[in-house]
């Protein structure tokens, strides 16, 4: 039997020369669609580079019959530490974006006040406390959480949170940085739940296990073993949930009143830089100087969440080196 | 009047007269005699004899457990005394310092306990334990609540604008009556020419990134350049929309620029489904097809592909509802408050050139709430709930393949 197995009848020529045949086409086609693949790869890299060069673009380069220089009148001192946006005065327009900043940060920071304790424990609870039906039918919820569309967010602030809010306080009215908190922290929730779940997810099950045989409850293995190990997914989490917060748009122009102001309680109205950007650029002059503020607005926000994600990318990639060591 | 409380017979007739006198007495009994040492020993100051121990708490307890905890043993129940002998010697020490003193009515209580017996330390642990569950029950619960309360008052607000005629008829009288279909076919037509843009691309993407890209700095640069992408506000996306689309390549303010803008902004959603339903694949698929002598596409056209198409297409499916949603990038880019479109024929089915204006579901609901007078309430509930329903049935299909993917899955 052995022997039999052994000396298989093989046509060797014959397959050698089907492939010299189909290889000339194959391997054409193969290299085609693997530069294809290639490309497309590279392609994200190009895309941002690409939303920094246009934007850019648009900001600085005046481009006047064939002559092309630099807008260089942007006043930067005044542009970041301005208090006043006027942007429509007819005679020197003011654009301060100090406020806006503010207006952004008050928001996400109510934003996170709110939603990273909500969604960190519910990432803890879907993780640690519950399994099976409940846990996916939970997952699904706040799947679809995260589905709703800004817009209804937006629509959602102003007829359903503004009343309840004027009803709540007596506060004259209701889309103020309570009501962008609110709206914020409920559409941020979902990136800090799936991202906090997977962190914890991510720490091994030996260190469960470890921690329960000497003992610990399960809200000890929680907070003894797990917090400390997934320390930094989490915080990559909050991170990611802060991105999504800042740099929402069509939700908070409804939500935070659209009024420039330093709020001095959460019942104060704000404006926000994505706000200004949406509710701005429909109306301005093409290449007008309020026109190219608006695009270093955009900038500025593009750098903001540049940061936020390069950071929480590090602190991930961060464990991961970690742990493989 | 001190007396044993363990039921040692004649100790309730006959108290000792001081607790150091007891102590002796059971040092004697138990500890010389030999005799077997019992589960509970209460030492019990009585006012007379006869009298019954009050229940309650002991003023004093202390255990003893064979399973040493600690080293140093002070009777507590953190650190119990290793046996008993030891016990009554600690016991005795501690009434002759004068720190072991019980008046009239209360109980000092020695306790032994069996291997693996509750402690009191664990019925505090499971409770805070019980707490800590309730606590993030809760939160969780408090982010399911306002989804739902949310959507049922919008569908009860809606529901006198509901109906087929919402959906099939054209905007009328300035957008204050008749429905949104031309805002529906809208979204529809930006929504798939943005997929066939985005799809190619994100899932070609996603191939290289799990097969073909080589652990070095420029994949690491990739993978850095999706996180930023997905991370890019979308007003932002929409600014380079207008510089690179609008302007730069010529297209005006069109359905084709709007489709550009939310192909690039969904093209995470693309490529990272697509990476983890390529990872999910074995390695050792892969690895026997190689040994059949095929090349890596060969592998990846006839093994991963087909092996993971469920998993990209759940990939594809989240960035249709994504893209449906959208305002901010396509409002500069294409999207318009209004075009007239035909109300019947082939023409109310076919509105838009790829270089036309158009209107969206989003961008309606925009245009209702900020720019006209005078649109009735349930009109823009109406459209809200038509925008939601919309994205979350694409979603729910989403979902729904995902679970099914997985019940199938073989490996």
């Amino acid at each position: 039997m052995s022997t039999a197995s052994e000396t298989v009848d093989v046509p060797a020529d014959a397959t050698a020369s089907d492939r010299l045949s189909e290889s000339w086409l194959q391997r054409f086609g193969e290299f085609v669609i693997e530069t294809a693949i290639r490309l497309c790869g590279w392609s994200s890299i190009l895309f941002v580079t690409g939303i920094f060069a246009f934007v850019a673009f648009q900001a600085f380069v005046i481009y006047d019959h064939g002559a092309v220089r630099l807008w260089t009148t942007l006043d930067w001192p005044q542009f970041l530490f301005g208090r006043e946006w006027q942007p429509t005065l007819p005679t020197n327009p003011i654009y301060g974006t100090l406020a806006l900043f503010v207006g952004s940060v008050t928001v996400t920071g109510l934003a996170m006040v709110i939603a990273v304790p909500l969604g960190l424990g519910a990432a803890v609870f879907l993780s640690e406390f519950c399994s099976g039906k409940t846990r996916e039918t939970l997952k699904i919820t706040i799947e679809l959480l995260a589905a709703i569309p800004s817009i209804v967010w937006g629509f959602i602030a102003v007829v359903v949170l503004n009343p309840l809010i004027i009803w709540a306080t007596g506060a004259p009215v209701g889309v103020n940085v309570l009501n962008g908190g609110l709206i914020l922290a409920l559409m941020s929730v979902p990136v800090i739940v799936s991202v906090g779940e997977d962190a914890l997810k991510a720490v091994p099950d030996s260190y469960r296990e470890a921690a329960i045989a000497l003992g610990a409850s399960r809200w000890e293995v929680v907070y003894r073993v797990l917090f400390p190990a997934a320390k930094n997914g989490l915080l990559a989490a909050v991170l990611l949930g802060v991105g999504r917060a800042i740099g929402e748009t069509m939700a908070v122009l409804f939500a935070t009143g659209h009024s420039v102001n330093f709020p001095s309680t959460v019942l104060d109205p704000v404006r926000t830089l994505t706000a200004t950007i949406a509710a701005e650029l429909g109306e301005v002059e093409k290449f007008s100087d309020h026109y190219r503020v608006l695009f270093v607005v955009g900038l500025m926000l593009f750098a903001i969440a540049f940061v936020i994600n390069l950071t929480s990318d590090l602190i991930v990639k961060g464990i991961r080196g970690q742990q493989n060591a | 009047m001190i007396r044993r409380g363990d039921g040692a017979t004649g100790s309730m007739r006959a108290p000792f007269a001081t607790l150091d006198q007891a102590l002796d007495n059971i040092q004697q009994t138990i500890v010389q005699a030999g005799e077997a040492p019992r589960q509970q020993l209460d030492l019990v100051c009585a006012h007379r004899p006869n009298d019954a121990p009050r229940g309650g708490r002991p003023r004093f307890q202390y255990y003893v457990d064979a399973v040493p905890m600690g080293t140093a043993g002070d009777g507590s129940e953190a650190s119990p005394w290793p046996d008993m002998p030891t016990a009554i010697a600690e016991l005795q020490r501690l009434s002759r310092d004068g720190a072991l003193r019980i008046a009239p009515g209360e109980v000092a209580r020695l306790t032994r306990r069996e291997p693996f017996t509750t402690t009191s330390l664990d019925g505090k642990k499971r409770k805070r334990e019980r707490v800590a569950k309730s606590i993030f029950m809760t939160m969780t619960v408090l982010l399911v609540v306002p989804l739902v309360a949310i959507l049922v008052y919008l569908v009860v607000q809606a529901w006198p604008a509901l109906s087929l005629e919402l959906l099939f008829a054209n905007p009328k009288n300035n957008m204050t009556a008749g429905g949104i279909w031309s805002a529906l076919i809208g979204t529809f037509f930006l929504v798939m020419t943005s997929l066939l843009i985005a799809a190619p691309i994100g899932v070609l993407a996603g191939v290289y990134l799990n097969e073909y890209a080589p652990d070095n700095w420029l994949t690491r640069m990739v993978q850095l350049a999706v996180v930023n992408l997905a991370g890019v506000p979308s007003i932002v996306h929409a600014l380079f929309g207008v510089g690179a689309f609008v302007l730069a390549s010529g297209m005006g303010e069109s359905v084709i620029a709007a489709a550009c803008t939310l192909a690039v902004m969904t093209l995470p959603v693309i490529i990272t489904s697509t990476r983890e339903a390529l990872a999910s694949v074995p390695m050792a698929f892969r690895e026997a097809c190689w040994n059949m002598g095929a090349s890596r596409w060969q592998t990846i056209r006839t093994i991963v592909l087909p092996n993971s198409i469920s998993g990209i297409l759940t990939g594809v499916i989240l960035q249709v509802s994504r893209a449906a949603g959208e305002t901010a990038p396509i409002m500069f880019t294409g999207a318009v408050f209004f075009v007239p479109v035909p109300d019947t024929g082939w023409e109310s089915w076919l509105p838009y050139g790829p270089f036309d204006n158009c209107m969206a579901l989003s961008m309606h609901l925009y245009t209702l709430r900020t720019q006209i007078v005078g649109a009735p309430l349930s009109l823009q509930f109406g459209t809200a709930v038509v925008l939601i329903g919309l994205v979350l049935a694409v979603n729910s299909a989403s979902i729904a393949l995902r679970v099914y993917l997985r019940s199938r899955k073989k490996w």
